[in-house]
């Protein structure tokens, strides 16, 4: 009897305790302890950077998509939704090593350097904006009609409208774009290392070359963790910012 | 009362569609604190016409005063706020709360927080919902019958003394609409605002309007009242789509008070039974109406009850329930006329005091007029 009570507690908890008992087992079996604690100072060098990228092409992608969504739903703009669309779709159906490739040779002709952080930065930015701005711009169109209607018609300006009503109904929809676009730039971020963008990529892509899995292990449990990581922290925020009246009951986080 | 809107020729032409009016030179004028129903078949040109009140469209030629000042004048925003304005899907913002949907308008406004927070509630209370259970919910936690009402709440929250409703009872249940149309005259009864009302269904038209506004293809058919509507339809269109019953829908309009005889013959309960024989036989009557000394209805006695052995007519009486109050509709009289035996109808005022009878002549003398 007394279980029950501790019963939704032990589902909130489950996924995090299963998880990290994984994640001791494989550091425990293929020495990556050791491996980090000997390396400490790199492992919070590696870290910091993969932050960094990821926050950085993130605020990037989440701001830019964010607008160009809006303004796709703007009258007089919707004739250029569609290219904005079509571009966007094209960047994030390219695979996430091949826009690292192409920002690595694309840059230099425009007279910028391929290697280092800020092409790692501009790959990521470009494979992520696509959800945002796909899931802003249906976010915003899908309110519905007749709540427009009856805000203009009780004397609303388009900007109330737009600041009160829509991107407020919108809400779950965006933050659902940013949580996709968050999955793919933590995922990607790894890659980074190939144009010396920094990051924990450096450990997974050493410990392949060297067949070493201790390394591997110590550069990949830590990505993976960063990914959840993110992923609850925006669902909290979603939690915070989106009105009781539009969330979804039945939502769980990560 | 002075006119508080007045259209004069409004035409509207959509642009692409330059044959058609889709409002053809419309005028009329609406005193303050009346409902003016806007009806006619689909395509008729009642919903644009209303919504170039408001501007959400606007006007080819022709012009809309509204306090004898031209609307083409008035900047929109500020127009806008000055008009109520309540649609068939409501419209209520769902990422708001019943309290903050009410209080938009009058937030923009810059009203003070204990103005808009006094504002709310009583107009919670107008629409018969308790502000404390209803003030934080959100729409989507609310019937469909009460998202209504918010919806006339929030028409009315920033006290326009225009407003303009777009089937506003379309998407609800028969039953629960005509429980909202009555309450909603009720209200209309203390705020006395004037309404335009749009509606497809001519008996909403007739019950909600002190006006009534026939279009058909644009053009204004006939504009009355709904007693003339129903008495005098201008030609074969009004009365086509008035419907073949427009006499018996005249039941509706009318209160039992036109109809009934008053002052019928009535005996005290305590007087003997013999005075009330020899009145039945002296009156020619089959029944005669008992009341108490405040002339409230007891029942009534006929010659078969006064057969009986008593003392007073009182103990003899049989109680009926034939009866209905002065305000009542002529329809639910007639309906209690052939409901009970007593073959007739017993008019009361609130007090249960006797008023008259109504009979069938009464009722056909009536309509013939």
């Amino acid at each position: 009897m007394q279980i029950r009570l501790f019963y939704p507690f032990i589902k909130k908890c489950a996924p995090f305790v299963v998880t990290a008992i994984i994640v001791l087992l494989l550091y425990k079996y293929y020495g990556a302890f050791k491996y980090t604690s000997d390396n400490l100072p790199e492992f919070f060098r590696l870290n910091y950077e993969h932050f960094f990228l990821v926050i950085v092409s993130m605020a990037a992608a989440g701001s830019v998509g964010v607008f160009l969504g809006i303004i796709m739903t703007r009258k007089g703009f919707e004739r250029f939704g569609s290219a904005i669309m079509a571009m966007v779709n094209v960047w994030q159906s390219i695979p996430s090593l091949g826009v690292i490739a192409l920002a690595y040779g694309f840059l230099p002709l425009i007279g910028f350097s391929g290697i280092g952080v800020v092409p790692a930065l501009i790959a990521l930015f470009f494979h992520a904006v696509a959800p945002i701005v796909r899931n802003t711009y249906a976010g915003v169109k899908d309110v519905s009609n007749d709540v427009i209607e009856s805000a203009t018609g009780m004397g609303m300006t388009p900007n109330q409208i737009l600041f009160k009503i829509e991107i407020p109904n919108a809400l779950p929809v965006i933050m659902g774009g940013i949580r996709t676009a968050t999955a793919i730039i933590v995922g990607s971020a790894p890659l980074a290392f190939l144009i010396g963008g920094g990051g924990l990529g450096f450990w997974i892509f050493t410990g392949i070359a060297l067949m070493d899995m201790g390394i591997l292990i110590a550069g990949a449990v830590p990505v993976a963790i960063i990914a959840m990581l993110f992923d609850t922290l925006l669902a909290k925020l979603e939690k915070i910012i989106v009105s009781k009246g539009i969330q979804v009951k039945e939502y769980q986080t990560a | 009362m002075g006119i508080m809107l007045s259209l004069q020729e409004v035409t509207k032409i959509y642009p692409g569609a330059e044959h058609i009016k889709a409002v053809d030179s419309l005028s009329f004028d609406l005193e303050e604190g009346e409902i003016c129903t806007l009806v006619g078949p689909s395509g008729c040109g009642k919903t644009t016409a209303m919504k170039m009140i408001n501007r959400l469209i606007p006007i080819t030629s022709g012009k809309i005063l509204i306090d004898d000042q031209n609307i083409n004048r008035m900047d929109t925003i500020e127009l806008r706020r000055s008009i109520g304005y309540v649609i068939q899907n409501i419209g209520l913002f769902p990422n708001m709360t019943i309290a903050e949907n009410i209080a938009t308008i009058p937030k923009l406004k810059g009203w003070d927080h204990d103005r808009i927070a006094e504002k709310v509630e009583s107009l919670l209370e107008i629409v018969n919902l308790p502000a404390e259970e209803f003030m934080g919910r959100y729409p989507r936690e609310l019937s469909g019958g009460q998202q209504q009402r918010i919806g006339v709440a929030r028409g009315m929250a920033a006290d326009p003394p225009i407003m303009l409703m777009d089937e506003p009872f379309g998407a609800i249940d028969p039953i629960n609409r005509e429980h909202l149309q009555d309450e909603f005259l009720k209200i209309q009864a203390k705020v006395k605002k004037t309404i335009v009302f749009v509606t497809h269904d001519i008996d909403e038209a007739i019950k909600m309007g002190d006006k009534i506004c026939l279009l058909k293809d644009g053009k204004l058919v006939q504009f009355a009242s709904p007693e003339e509507l129903l008495t005098e339809p201008a030609n074969g269109f009004v009365r086509d789509f008035v419907g073949g019953d427009r006499t018996l829908k005249r039941l509706n309009l009318l209160t039992i008070k036109t109809a009934m005889n008053p002052d019928p013959p009535v005996i005290m309960q305590n007087e003997l039974p013999e005075k009330a024989k020899s009145m039945l036989s002296e009156l020619k009557l089959d029944h005669l109406i008992v009341v108490d000394n405040e002339k409230r209805l007891i029942g009534y006695v006929d010659q078969e009850a006064l057969t009986k052995k008593a003392d007073e007519v009182g103990d003899i009486a049989q109680s009926t329930e034939a009866f209905l109050p002065a305000s009542s509709s002529l329809k639910d009289g007639l309906s209690e006329i052939f409901t009970y035996e007593l073959g007739y109808l017993i008019v009361v005022d609130e007090d249960k005091k006797v008023l008259g009878t109504l009979r069938e002549e009464g009722i056909k003398n009536i309509l013939r007029r």
